[in-house]
């Protein structure tokens, strides 16, 4: 117990003093990485009062409770805006779990050995880019900064590997509910990203002959009838400088069309409030955003374990609650995270840019992000992003990777459009329409032929 | 009964006090709920089929979107000034408050494309790159991009290139119209310079003009309250007279918005001329009130006995002429316009707390406040003024003319002036069409500038006609049927091609034909939609991929369940209004209006509103007038126990009306929302005039030994003199409004409520005694007359000084 020895408040003006430091690595009573690299258990380089949601409230909330709008005054500045105001006016709620002291629980195996493995190896050139110091070559895996002291280096562990895996392929089934309530529009769709650099697994860092491209990302609809085969396809390239191509194709017309470059503010499809640019917080090429600062370390509530219903629901849906018909908002699970980044940056690369800026809280054990926010340029909030993560066990039932590891990755995400209150959610699922099912590795297929090309996209999602 | 409740009440003065103590406490509590807001919808006849379909579908018309006009003054746009202008404001629209940021709409933006087919596919690109053309040949190529753009060249630049429009549109939820149009207001003013208007229209910027110039409405209520004021120190001069209507009509006012307060019931700020013109009715009230209370005073001598026979003898009168009021004021809500019943409402009861103010608490204050010095003069006792010697001559002269021989010569001209006036007022037209909105002047910012960008695009006159589906969660969306897109295109193609066709018509199948043609290679031949639901709705996902269905919001819905067909034509002018509905209809007709999906509904936009408002003057105008003069005649038959009065009442009142009417006629002015709310109080508050002479030349009669000229002119010399001040007070209130409002709705209405208020005393004048001359009725020399304002003062007064020969009071008081 460190309670004795440091007073209440020690653990957050210990943040608040690395923060106006602005140099200062993960950790308040002892440094973070080398208790992950020994395995050992995280809480130790915390006091109490950031690991334990029963002392931050002063007995207020303790793991078990449901945090309504009669309690959420009490927890008010460990969650971002948006959900603070989800939960106090709009009947949203979110149950209270242990915290994770095991980081490994907080990544995808393989990812977090390339992460320790290549601890200390990654550097930015003089374009920005982020290479190996050794070579000047693209990044070779894992986090580049796992102790991100900066704010582009914060942005540089979210932008070069989105899922933390290879390759995944995620089948997700999709809601979009209006201010009243009602569901507007539902999708199922499906979204591959293939990393060309920065691989952790067997065959090398680099796909042979793409060390000039980060990631293939595609993403293709399967239902309603109306939209199925409605596909796009996202290249980009490893110079950060540089936007992704972007096309779409329309299977009725078999016609690919090339958007502008630079279209990264506008959604791919009909009533979803997600732009390309809000893709895990890290949407846009990270050198076409600037001005990137932490402005905050502190704890936060996040939903990083305990968020899988794959032992609940065979298709690994969610509950949902609140709002004007008791289903604008998914069920979550949220922890007390000790250390989040709170990162800030502004679209300066975009001079058409709706957005002014954008928010990131970044847990400072995986690097990833667990809450985002953007601004537009008044000022003024205008939409939130909140991933749920966690290892794939749900009571008896665990989903494993080909390695026999328990997999980890994001469960749901819920995009709320506060200043037209429209709020897209959606889960990953084991299987959507046209029988596509999630996946984290490619099990020796071809996945670029099969997902990631402008004529592999003219055949997905249709029949 | 009067003087019974007239003795108790001054028997109890401590519990009736309290009594209006805690009642005015009550109200004023209910103060802090009082809004003065304007809802514009509720400006619209509820029950009207073209305002349901406004109702259901608001999104269509685009009520919520501001349109700024940037116009090159002698050039066109293609230069790096002016785009740079285009770009920056733009840009500054969207730091707007309130402003959705997905539905900004100019050829700086990147919604604004052009599309190229290539041998791979089709390339999307943004007329203008990621800056501001710089060099001649970024601007050529920009004006390049702009032809090869069918949407950009009908709807964001104008034909002759000099013109280009930024439209924005607003969170209706997020909108502060104040504030929204003071940033975009300032933004236009900015951006004006030697070469270059910029003009600013669409609804929230006239919501914004309008909240602007409401503002201004309480500076000039201040002015006008203050002129009321002055008149009345300036006629009684003395502080009794004076704090006594003030007291009164404040504590009147106090229930009056107290009572909406509590009813949680917003005011309309643009129909705050009519509390004005009560208050002015109740300045008025009490001024002859309070003038009778002098006289009675001067008699007995005892300010608490002159209180209780002055609130008996006036009581009936006094309730008669207020119900008249009232009636006038409730009867407006007869026309479905939920604005108008609330201020009916509002109003209706503010008169109707005029009679326990004007009649209990005045004679309260009345025997509260010390006696005045100047009663004798007040009274008429010793010298008169120069003034008031001509005043009484002009009356006489009046009064001359209702009699005797000269009765015949103004009977004649009368009756040509009735007939005259019947013939022009029934040939009057409905509506006031005005290209913008009629609530301002034409000349105004806002109209000027609707004029200006009806010239150079296909502008703001537009009917929608409106696609519904019937399951508003049809699967299949109905926007994406090819029944709908079909039907909408057979549509657009019957009315384009009748006589008097629109100058532009849109739907979703327009989108779709150009989606169509460029996704399948760009050759023209490829526009025409296959009539098949899967090519139908392979082109509707084509148009939208990539893009919110915010950004057709002007025509279809988020849900793409329903969707409309704009037609835009030239003016708004009743002719174009009238073809515009009637071809309409026709090819509504002729492709139905029942499909298996939607039904299709006519309609809503600017055309068919004005419609709806037309529609509803044409219904209500003259029933309001007819329900008022039933009501007002079995009030007033009962009131003097003849049904001969009533009509001898009423007869003025309808003439001036349709003097009125006949005016309007002849200077062009057509029956709109303001005449029908100016004839319902013309009629209800005019006939007070009436009421004031016909009660007097009963009081007459019996003094002037049935003499019907003697009665006359002693009528016309005592009670005129009452009219005239009320009249006057009624111009000072109101007249201003014509001159100081930016408003011209309000201002209309002070006008034509100042007309008809001038043609009424000048009736009640003339044409009453003329009528009485000439009918002679029995129920003039009876004494037992509800209104009877005589009193035997000899009764009470303690010195008697020429009572029995005083005129005004020979009467009964039983």
């Amino acid at each position: 117990m460190h309670i004795k020895k440091y007073d209440f408040n020690y653990g957050r003006r210990a943040l608040l003093e690395k923060t106006l430091k602005g140099v200062a690595g993960a950790g308040v009573l002892a440094p973070l990485w080398p208790l992950i690299a020994n395995g050992a258990d995280t809480s130790k380089a915390y006091p109490d009062e950031l690991t334990s949601i029963e002392m931050y409230t002063k007995g207020k909330v303790k793991v078990g409770d449901v945090i309504t709008a009669a309690n959420v005054d009490a927890v008010k500045d460990l969650l971002d805006p948006i959900a603070y105001n989800q939960v106090k006016t709009m009947g949203r709620k979110i149950t209270i779990v242990k915290p994770t002291t095991d980081a490994s629980k907080l990544f995808q195996s393989g990812y977090l050995d390339a992460t320790l493995r290549n601890k200390g190896k990654a550097k930015f050139d003089a374009n920005g880019n982020i290479v190996t110091a050794d070579t000047g070559k693209p990044w070779i895996g894992g986090n580049p900064f796992p102790d991100a002291k900066t704010g582009n280096e914060a942005i540089a562990n979210l932008t070069l590997s989105w899922g933390r895996h290879d390759f995944s392929i995620y089948a997700i089934r999709d809601w979009d509910i209006a201010p009243t309530g009602e569901t507007a529009y539902q999708y199922d769709f499906v979204w591959a990203e293939y990393n060309a650099t920065g691989r952790t697994g067997k065959g090398g860092p680099y796909l042979p002959g793409k060390e000039d491209i980060l990631r293939f990302q595609s993403v293709w609809f399967t239902s309603p009838q109306d939209t199925a085969g409605t596909s796009f396809l996202n290249t980009w390239y490893y110079d950060q400088r540089k936007f992704p191509d972007l096309i779409g194709y329309l299977p009725a017309f078999r016609r690919v069309r090339t958007f502008p470059a630079n279209q990264r503010f506008e959604p791919l499809v009909s009533g979803v409030t997600i732009f390309l640019s809000d893709a895990w917080a890290a949407g846009d090429p990270m050198l076409t955003w600037g001005n990137y600062k932490i402005i905050e370390r502190k704890p936060h509530l996040g939903a990083i374990s305990a968020n899988w219903y794959g032992g609940r629901n065979a298709n690994w849906e969610r509950p949902v609650h609140g709002g004007p018909k008791g289903q604008t908002f998914f069920d979550t699970n949220m922890e007390l995270i000790p250390e989040v980044i709170v990162l800030e940056a502004e679209p300066v690369g975009y001079p058409r840019a709706p957005v002014g800026k954008k928010r990131v809280y970044i847990d400072v054990r995986n690097q990833m992000f667990v809450a985002y926010i953007t601004f537009d340029r008044r000022g003024e909030m205008w939409k939130s992003f909140e991933p749920g993560f966690c290892q794939y066990i749900d009571g008896n039932t665990v989903q494993k990777d080909s390695a026999g590891n328990p997999i980890w990755s994001w469960t749901h995400v819920m995009t709320h459009d506060i200043q037209s209150n429209r709020m897209s959610r959606f889960v990953q699922a084991r299987e959507v329409t046209g029988g596509y099912k999630s996946a984290y590795d490619d099990g020796g297929q071809d996945v670029y032929s099969k997902y990631l090309t402008s004529q592999a996209i003219q055949r997905l999602g249709v029949g | 009964m009067r003087y019974k409740i007239a003795k108790w009440v001054m028997q109890h003065r401590g519990l009736s006090t309290g009594f209006f103590v805690i009642v005015t406490l009550f109200f004023a509590a209910g103060l802090r709920n009082v809004e003065l807001k304007t809802i514009f919808s509720d400006l619209l006849p509820k029950d009207d089929p073209f305002v349901q379909v406004f109702k259901d579908h608001p999104n269509f018309g685009s009520p919520l979107t501001v349109t700024i006009m940037v116009k090159r003054r002698g050039g066109d746009i293609y230069n790096t000034e002016t785009l740079a202008k285009v770009w920056k404001m733009t840009r500054d629209i969207d730091l707007a408050p309130g402003v959705d940021h997905d539905q900004i709409l100019s050829i700086a933006t990147e919604k604004a494309r052009y599309a190229e087919a290539t041998p791979d596919g089709i390339d999307m690109r943004p007329l203008m790159g990621d800056h501001v053309p710089s060099t001649q040949e970024e601007v050529d190529a920009f004006k390049s991009n702009v032809e090869k753009s069918p949407n950009a060249r009908n709807f964001l630049v104008s034909a002759d290139g000099s013109s280009t429009l930024i439209n924005a549109t607003f969170i209706e939820q997020r909108l502060d119209y104040g504030e929204a149009f003071k940033y975009v207001h300032d933004l236009v003013m900015k951006n004006q310079d030697a070469h270059h208007r910029v003009y600013l229209a669409g609804q929230p910027a006239l919501t914004g003009w309008v909240y602007e110039y409401e503002s201004e409405m309480f500076k000039i209520f201040a002015v006008t309250l203050g002129a009321l004021i002055l008149a009345l120190a300036l006629y009684m001069r003395n502080v009794v007279g004076v704090v006594t209507p003030i007291v009164t009509s404040l504590t009147a006012a106090i229930w009056g918005f107290g009572f909406v307060g509590w009813l949680k019931s917003p005011i309309e700020p643009l129909l705050m001329i009519v509390p004005l013109l009560l208050v002015a009715r109740s300045f008025s009230h009490c001024v002859q009130f309070t003038e009778r209370y002098y006289e009675i005073y001067s008699h007995v001598g005892d300010r608490v006995k002159a209180a209780e026979i002055t609130m008996g003898v006036m009581m009936a009168p006094s309730v008669l002429g207020i119900f008249t009021d009232i009636v006038g004021i409730f009867l407006i809500a007869i026309a479905p316009i939920p604005a108008m019943e609330r201020f009916a409402l509002f109003c209706g009861f503010w008169a109707v707390w005029l009679i326990p103010t004007g009649v209990l608490l005045i004679s309260l204050l009345l025997a509260a406040l010390p006696a005045p010095k100047n009663v004798d003069r007040l009274v008429g006792k010793g010298p008169q003024s120069l003034f008031m010697r001509a005043f009484k001559a002009v009356l006489v002269f009046i009064a001359s003319l209702t009699f005797g021989k000269r009765a015949r010569v103004t009977t004649v001209l009368v009756a040509c002036l009735a007939v005259f006036s019947t013939y022009e007022a029934l040939r009057i037209k409905i509506g006031n069409p005005t290209e913008g909105s009629n609530l301002l002047w034409d000349d105004s910012e806002f109209n000027t500038a609707v004029r200006q960008i009806n010239r150079n695009f296909p502008g703001i006159n537009t009917l929608e006609v409106v696609f519904e589906a019937k399951n508003q969660r049809d699967p299949n969306r109905v926007d994406h049927q090819a029944d709908t897109v079909m039907t909408m295109l057979a549509l657009q193609n019957l009315i384009e091609s009748a006589p008097n066709p629109p100058r532009a018509t849109l739907s979703l199948g327009d989108y779709l034909m150009e989606g169509n043609r460029l996704f399948a290679g760009g050759d023209p031949r490829w526009m025409p939609l296959d009539p098949r639901n899967d090519a139908v709705n392979a082109a509707a996902s084509a148009v939208l991929m990539g893009s919110s269905p915010k950004a057709f919001s002007n025509i279809i819905d988020f849900e793409q369940q329903n969707g409309t067909v704009t037609l835009w034509y030239k003016d708004n002018k009743q002719d174009t209004v009238d073809a515009a509905l009637a071809e309409a209809r026709k090819a509504v007709a002729a492709v139905g209006t029942d499909h298996p999906s939607f039904l299709i509904r006519l309609g809503t936009g600017t055309i068919a509103l004005q419609q709806a408002m037309n529609n509803v003057v044409e219904r209500f105008h003259w029933v309001i007038l007819l329900c008022l003069n039933v009501v007002i005649l079995l009030g007033c038959s009962f009131a003097y126990r003849s049904f001969v009065a009533g009509l001898i009442l009423l007869i003025p009142v309808n003439l001036s009306t349709l003097i009125l009417g006949a005016s309007m006629h002849l200077m062009g002015i057509g029956l709109d929302i303001n005449s029908l709310m100016v004839a319902s109080i013309g009629v209800g508050v005019g006939i007070d005039y009436g009421i004031y002479l016909l009660s007097r030349i009963c009081e007459e009669y019996h003094a002037h030994n049935h003499d019907w000229g003697r009665t006359i002119t002693a009528s016309l010399t005592t009670t005129g003199k009452a009219i005239m001040f009320t009249a006057s007070i009624m111009f000072i209130g109101i007249l201003p409004w014509y001159f100081l409002s930016s408003l011209k709705f309000m201002a209309d209405m002070g006008l034509l409520l100042v007309l008809i208020m001038l043609i009424n005393m000048v009736l009640a004048l003339v044409v009453l005694p003329l009528l009485v001359y000439l009918i002679k009725p029995r129920f003039v020399a009876r004494k037992d007359l509800l209104v009877g304002e005589g009193v035997d003062l000899s009764m009470y007064a303690s010195v008697d000084d020429d009572v029995a020969g005083s005129p005004a009071v020979a009467g009964a008081y039983k």
